[in-house]
């Protein structure tokens, strides 16, 4: 569907170019319009979509900007009115007039009216906060943690890192990567199930952002904690202080960072 | 290079470090450059990325095997491959494994593996060969695969007398659903010892080995060595195999997700059996999860597709639920019964606000409508969150059912007036979006309890009449047009004279 805004845009400039070559300011006039909402609508391509509210304030100013152009010279306005009065008023143009003014305006005037008053059957779509402001403090299976600014504990231990991030990898696979995925990109055989999906932790958007203490946090309660704003009652994230260890939870945290080659970010 | 594939292989296992170093190092020495390199490379990606199912000796005996997959991992001291472009017993092609690497299995935890260049999935495949080297001496010849022939009524009708004359029916089911008896048969097992179960072949997002037309010839002919599925390369002429590749094809059904069922008001509603009427009514395809979140927990969930469809009268509104079971089970020979469970909340909310999509939670509780197969019943339950004891049957049942278990599919049609007048149970309005969700249990794998395979929310809405708007406004605006032109052509023609 989008690629069709391109090729509207291109035919727009090329009905454009002949129609002012041939004198017709009328043909130019819709060449221009088309080229504007194709090339308006293409932006689409290289940057986030605009909005149809803008699109729609750009089209009805192009709308009454070149009518205003094309009608500053008389002669030049004469020229422009002349498709739309032969077609409306001479005789000998009955057959564009029945198929133009009496079948197709009025087939697309009903038609957009349809679609503006038939009811739209959409279930109510929720913003969603991803990552929620964790409490400063949490208990973990009854012993109070100070996230806020904390670093994994077990990076102190130089000496055993391998063997923790090998301990973080046997707790990953045994809890996570059902959902998680494989290769921690979030696409985990069970993904497709859940609403939302499982978060990725490769790419520099999710754990690469997020400071060690918030994912050891959101590992610790899961939904459990979640505020509304982050729709808790969709969350499959289990709260795992109920099956893992403290120090099971800080090696699955090390390992999905290491995994991934991200770092935690620094409070 | 070790920083892109994460975690250092030898960092993985400590100790030795340097001595290691060094007696690789002489060893490169004595071999030709790029022979080593690929070994080498090929152990550390291995480590890294597949050992954690595989198991670091390649016996499939990695953290997430066992009780955590299901198919389990493949054991590759066995030499034993199942999917392969060789003659059954022969060892694959390198291209086999490649292909099972980076596009991964259906329906298992093996997934596709993009990120790795073909040099480095190479490497791989180079290392997972030498946990049993024995197999690999001899080369396997690969057969051409060809072009697919076109589909055709003819074809699949050849290939339909084939499925019947080849006996696939014996294990696939007569539908395909993966439903036949010998497949029920407690011997019916791989190499290994371990329970087999035929693929359902409707359900193409479960074909291990691919469910395009070619792939499934290819699986036709090759078989699947160490397990029950034979290989018909001999038994049948390419031509029948490619009949039969095409009839398999044809017997797979269209998955059509999405977040909202709507329900159309009709004036009765049909019988379950009335199937004709129902494949004509709009459904979502809900994909299930194992229940991960309380102990405890269901990694290997079997049943992994409901399909949704509703109805809805002046008085009643009804779900229909189909999905498939490759054994029916009533509760008998020890296992647990079939079940199934439709959740809604109790309290429709003004906002966003849902109970949890599992069980609801205290202050959200759930209603909930849980048919299972033992007695065939259906009653209602509410529940303010998981919790044994939270589940709590009541009194008054207003549910009707109707229950189907034939070829391989259970259809299950739950009815209840719209409004009941009970506090604890939702109540239908139309015209409003109504979340909704399934918990499924298959009684063979005993599931029960939390051991289930369950859905997210989704929506039922039941479809109000069109507004009269809807018929008036677009002729009016059509008509309107044609004055305005009538109204100027007029005018123009006034001016002219």
């Amino acid at each position: 569907m989008l690629t069709i805004y391109p090729v509207i845009a291109g035919a727009g400039i090329i009905i454009s170019i002949i129609s002012a070559k041939k004198k017709a300011p009328f043909y130019n006039y819709i060449g221009i319009l088309m080229a504007m909402y194709g090339g308006l609508k293409s932006v689409e391509f290289f940057a986030p979509p605009l909005p149809g509210q803008v699109i729609l304030m750009y089209m009805a100013m192009s709308v009454f900007t070149f009518i205003i152009y094309f009608s500053i010279r008389e002669e030049q306005f004469q020229a422009f009115l002349r498709p739309m009065r032969t077609v409306l008023a001479d005789d000998s143009k009955r057959i564009p007039r029945i198929l133009i003014m009496y079948i197709l305006l009025p087939v697309l005037a009903g038609f957009i009216t349809y679609g503006k008053v038939m009811p739209k059957l959409a279930p109510p779509a929720t913003a969603r906060i991803v990552h929620p402001e964790p409490p400063a403090s949490i208990t973990y299976r009854g012993k109070s943690i100070n996230i806020l600014g904390i670093e994994n504990p077990l990076r102190k231990d130089e000496a055993a890192m391998a063997v923790h991030i090998e301990a973080g990898k046997k707790v990953y696979y045994q809890n996570c990567f059902y959902c998680h995925g494989d290769d921690l990109d979030g696409n985990g055989h069970f993904a497709d199930a859940f609403n939302p999906r499982p978060l990725p932790f490769r790419g520099t958007d999710t754990i690469a952002q997020l400071p060690e203490g918030f994912v050891f946090y959101r590992i610790a309660k899961g939904w459990t904690t979640l505020p509304a704003g982050s729709t808790p009652w969709d969350s499959s994230m289990p709260s795992f202080e109920h099956l893992l260890t403290e120090e099971e939870a800080w090696q699955v945290t090390l390992f999905i960072y290491e995994a991934t080659g991200n770092k935690p970010r620094k409070m | 290079m070790l920083h892109d594939i994460g975690i250092n292989a030898f960092h993985s296992k400590p100790g030795g470090n340097t001595v290691r170093k060094i007696v690789i190092l002489a060893l490169a020495m004595l071999l030709p450059a790029g022979a080593f390199a690929d070994a080498n490379k090929g152990k550390m990606l291995y480590d890294a990325w597949c050992a954690q199912c595989h198991g670091y000796e390649g016996d499939g005996k990695g953290y997430a095997s066992g009780n955590y997959t299901l198919p389990q991992p493949r054991d590759f001291t066995k030499g034993t491959y199942k999917f392969r472009t060789t003659p059954s017993g022969e060892p694959p092609t390198d291209e086999d494994i490649v292909r099972s690497t980076q596009k991964g299995n259906p329906g298992t935890s093996m997934p596709p593996w993009t990120r790795f260049s073909d040099e480095e999935v190479r490497s791989i495949v180079e290392y997972i060969k030498s946990f049993d080297e024995e197999t690999f001496e001899l080369q396997g010849k690969a057969f051409q695969i060809g072009k697919a022939p076109s589909p055709s009524d003819a074809l699949i009708k050849q290939g339909m007398e084939i499925f019947e004359k080849a006996k696939c029916w014996e294990c696939h089911g007569r539908a395909g659903r993966g439903n036949g008896e010998k497949g029920w048969q407690s011997d019916f097992k791989n190499d290994g010892g371990t329970r087999a179960w035929p693929t359902d072949l409707t359900h193409n997002w479960e074909y291990r080995n691919f469910p395009a037309v070619e792939d499934i010839y290819r699986s036709i002919t090759s078989g699947f060595d160490g397990t029950p599925m034979a290989s018909f390369q001999t038994s049948y002429s390419e031509q029948d195999r490619w009949a039969l590749s095409h009839y398999v094809k044809s017997l797979q059904v269209t998955r059509k997700t999405g977040s909202a069922l709507t329900a159309k008001k009709v004036d009765t509603i049909p019988a379950v059996s009335d199937k004709k009427q129902w494949e004509a009514v709009a459904y979502i395809d809900l994909p299930l999860s194992g229940q991960l979140i309380f102990e405890p927990r269901q990694f290997i969930p079997v049943v992994t597709n409901i399909r949704v469809r509703s109805l809805y009268t002046d008085a009643e509104v009804s779900i229909l639920l189909e999905w498939t079971d490759k054994r029916p089970n009533k509760g008998s020979d020890g296992h647990p019964a079939d079940a199934v469970r439709l959740q809604f909340p109790v309290q429709l909310s003004s906002g966003a606000e849902k109970p949890y999509f599992y069980l609801g939670d205290s202050a959200h509780p759930v209603n909930l409508w849980y048919w299972r197969a033992s007695d065939d019943q259906a009653v209602e339950f509410n529940a303010s969150g998981q919790k044994e004891n939270a589940m709590v049957t009541q009194e008054q049942n207003n549910i009707r059912v109707e229950s189907e278990y034939s070829d391989g599919l259970y259809r299950i049609l739950l009815r209840r007036p719209l409004a009941t007048g009970d506090k604890n149970d939702i109540t239908f309005v139309p015209d409003t979006f109504i979340p909704l969700s399934v918990t499924v249990y298959d009684g063979e794998h005993d599931e029960q309890a939390d051991r289930a395979a369950i859905s997210a929310w989704y929506h039922v809405m039941l479809e109000p009449p069109a507004p009269l708007k809807v018929y008036v406004l677009p002729p009016a605006a059509a008509f309107a047009c044609i004055g305005a032109s009538l109204f100027i052509r007029k005018k123009l023609k006034k001016l002219k004279t």
